[in-house]
């Protein structure tokens, strides 16, 4: 009998409860909150947030629970054996209601000019809950606006609804303890310390949080509204944890990176300096038509044109000196499926065993926060190092100087870094490239100092919103991408390249589309679904 | 019986057509001669017909007291517009009580339908459809409209001031 008793105490208690009507398990010390967001059904809240600790303060995620004779937060209710609960039934909507009136009473009306407009959670609520006409006879009160918190974020402490989740976030996730909330009852204001600036590398993060207007970016600030833009999944590609990232983007360009939730990843967090990656990807950074530098003159011509006048040229360097003169150059910021194809042009095609690996930062490598940021500035160092060792490439770029000294390479195809803000060498470097004849850059932006190159033949590819493929992460990790949008449309991706200079053509996805069947638009702008 | 009813002999000549739709021209034509003030139109340039003062022509972007813009750039009249010609860059303003204002505000009046769904959609009372509609342009450049055109041009003598003011709004605690 014993037994039996304790083998039922080893079983995980599994309260049995219904919501809005539906039956459902959950684990044992559920929150009801948590059973909402397991279960995917909308409920009204402010200050929870699964990444952060409860505080149970802003009473908007009331919820009917029968039996209690009043409505409860669901955010710190445990869920017990049997209860019943509804956020949808009359009483449960009236305290939302007047929960969500006790916020608007100080709230200015400035949604014109707030960048918050169109994912801000009072607008969200009041057109589910609100819908009713202001009661309060007296003024609002004033406080401070458009306050400077340092480099990135602007505080409008009047439009704060006192949620604490920025100050939860400095405390528990950042542990930096920059912001508070200050003075008391409708004189509550949130800040830093005599407006000290928010300058830890998560300070956007508060931004992200924040479920009204009252932390702005100053990056985003004013640029566009959040209805006109589109977001589509990616990864960053600022250091090597790869957070998973929401673009945003319309037919202007891309606009600002939100991280999305991966557990596995980076939670529900990403770093500033990882939001500034968008920069660069950007058209007015981007090269967009292939560039002939030849003794001092430069001239234009499309990719694909100058992809096929390299195939020719590797053609003749190969047949008078051999596979060994043809070199490529290779940073860690590609995808594992152009790897594949760039190496298998240059091992099995070309017969070249000159692939250097130019590694920008080795001391910093392994440098890490804490949190997120990693001193290995490249998205797919895995992967490259994978690709390398299953070619038995094991050169780097001392190799590369001895070779070029000893001028034995005709022709050196650089797979240039994406991102050129990581790689503070790039000039000393081209100082070396100098004395080889012919320099291939394969870019997505524009070097600066190809200038000083004899001859340097630049061709644009595509960067990491634009093509599909499979980057590694710091623990290897496997992450596939899709395309987000189309920035450079005549740029190539480097398995195209790599077809090219190898003398084939690109296979042309030529199918059209089927009548009724409706084609994704990247320009097409969706309005008013929020 | 035939529902569909042939034309007469006479309808397939040409000449009777042509002599009964003459006769009609000139009938018109005396009838214009000898009563002029039945005539429907007008000799436009020095006439000029009276619009209702309710009329949709070209736009007018209001001013503040103090003659500055009232426009706050928040683009719901750019996003209302179904012909998207409202293209507005919006800037952050030294004054923190303005905050943000559109430092370009060009409509392309070409591609405008005169809907009028931007007035209707703006919050402050910037932009409004006004009386005037006679709009040439020597080229292309002429048809977009920028912030000194919609709000400073000669014909609305200092600009249109709006209805809604921020200062009146924060004394009634707003």
């Amino acid at each position: 009998m014993f037994e039996k008793v304790a083998q039922k105490l080893k079983e995980p208690l599994m309260p049995k409860c219904t919501i809005n009507g539906k039956e459902i398990e959950v684990k044992d010390g559920t929150t009801i909150m948590e059973a909402f967001y397991q279960k995917e059904v909308p409920i009204a809240h402010y200050c929870y947030h699964p990444g952060l600790s409860i505080a149970g303060v802003c009473r908007l995620c009331m919820v009917e629970i029968e039996g209690m004779p009043r409505t409860q937060i669901a955010c710190n209710t445990k869920i017990t054996e049997g209860m019943k609960i509804s956020n949808v039934s009359d009483k449960a909507k009236d305290s939302v209601k007047w929960a969500l009136d006790f916020h608007l009473i100080n709230h200015p009306l400035d949604c014109p000019i707030c960048d918050q407009a169109g994912e801000c959670g009072l607008q969200e609520q009041y057109m589910h809950f609100g819908k009713y006409e202001p009661e309060m006879g007296q003024g609002k009160v004033k406080k401070r606006k458009v306050v400077d918190l340092g480099e990135r974020v602007v505080l409008d402490t009047e439009r704060c609804i006192l949620c604490s989740r920025c100050v939860r976030f400095t405390d528990e996730v950042s542990k930096t303890n920059e912001l508070g909330i200050f003075n008391r009852g409708d004189r509550s204001e949130v800040g830093t310390f005599q407006d000290k600036p928010l300058n830890n590398n998560y300070s956007v993060n508060t931004v992200d949080i924040c479920p009204v207007g009252a932390l702005t970016a100053k990056d985003f600030r004013f640029k566009q509204r959040v209805w006109l833009l589109k977001n589509r999944e990616s990864i960053c590609t600022g250091c090597s944890t790869g957070c998973n990232v929401n673009v945003y983007f319309n037919k202007g360009g891309v606009y600002r990176l939100k991280p999305k939730y991966n557990s596995d990843v980076n939670g529900h967090w990403m770093c500033d300096k990882g939001r500034d990656t968008y920069k660069h990807l950007n058209v007015e950074a981007r090269l967009t038509k292939g560039k002939k530098t030849e003794e001092g003159k430069t001239t234009e011509c499309d990719a694909g044109e100058l992809a096929k006048q390299t195939a020719q040229l590797i053609e003749k360097i190969k047949k008078e000196g051999g596979g060994d003169s043809i070199g490529l150059i290779v940073t860690a910021q590609y995808s594992n499926e152009e790897y594949a194809a760039m190496f298998e042009l240059f091992k099995i095609k070309l017969g070249s065993n000159n692939v250097f690996y130019w590694i920008n930062n080795q001391k910093t490598f392994e440098a890490f926060d804490g949190l997120l940021y990693r001193g290995d500035k490249n998205p797919n160092t895995k992967g490259l190092l994978r690709a390398l060792s299953k070619c038995k490439f094991d050169q780097t770029w001392d190799k590369l100087e001895e070779k070029i000294k000893a001028k034995q390479l005709k022709i050196v195809v650089v797979l240039g870094p994406e991102n050129q803000e990581v790689y503070p060498d790039i000039s000393e470097k081209l100082k070396l490239l100098n004395s080889v004849d012919n320099v291939v850059w394969l870019t997505t932006n524009q070097v600066l100092g190809t200038e000083l190159l004899k001859s340097c033949w630049q061709i644009p590819v595509k960067s990491t919103i634009e093509k599909s493929g499979t980057y590694i992460n710091f623990k290897g990790l496997e992450q596939k991408i899709k395309p987000v949008t189309n920035i450079v449309s005549g740029a190539l991706t480097l398995t195209e390249a790599a077809a090219l200079f190898a003398g084939d053509e690109i296979p042309f996805d030529s199918k059209t589309p089927v009548k009724g069947e409706r084609v994704w638009n990247e320009f097409f702008h969706h309005r008013g679904d929020l | 019986m035939s529902l569909v009813k042939k034309d007469a002999a006479i309808d397939r000549w040409f000449l009777p057509g042509i002599i009964a739709g003459l006769f009609f021209t000139i009938k018109k034509m005396l009838a214009n001669i000898f009563n002029r003030k039945s005539m429907p139109t007008l000799n436009y340039p020095e006439e000029k017909f009276e619009y209702s003062p309710r009329f949709k022509g070209t736009h007018i972007l209001t001013v503040k007291k103090d003659g500055s813009l009232r426009c706050t750039a928040c683009m719901l009249c750019a996003t209302a517009c179904p012909a998207e010609c409202i293209n507005i860059v919006a800037a952050e303003h030294d004054d923190p009580v303005v905050e943000k204002y559109p430092v370009k505000y060009e409509i392309d009046i070409l591609r405008c339908v005169f809907c009028g769904m931007c007035e209707e959609a703006c919050p402050v009372d910037a932009v409004r459809l006004g009386p005037e509609w006679q709009i040439p342009g020597v080229n292309g450049s002429n048809f977009i409209y920028d912030i000194r055109f919609l709000a400073y041009r000669p014909a609305l003598k200092g600009g249109i001031p709006s209805t809604v003011e921020d200062e009146e709004r924060h004394q009634a605690g707003i």
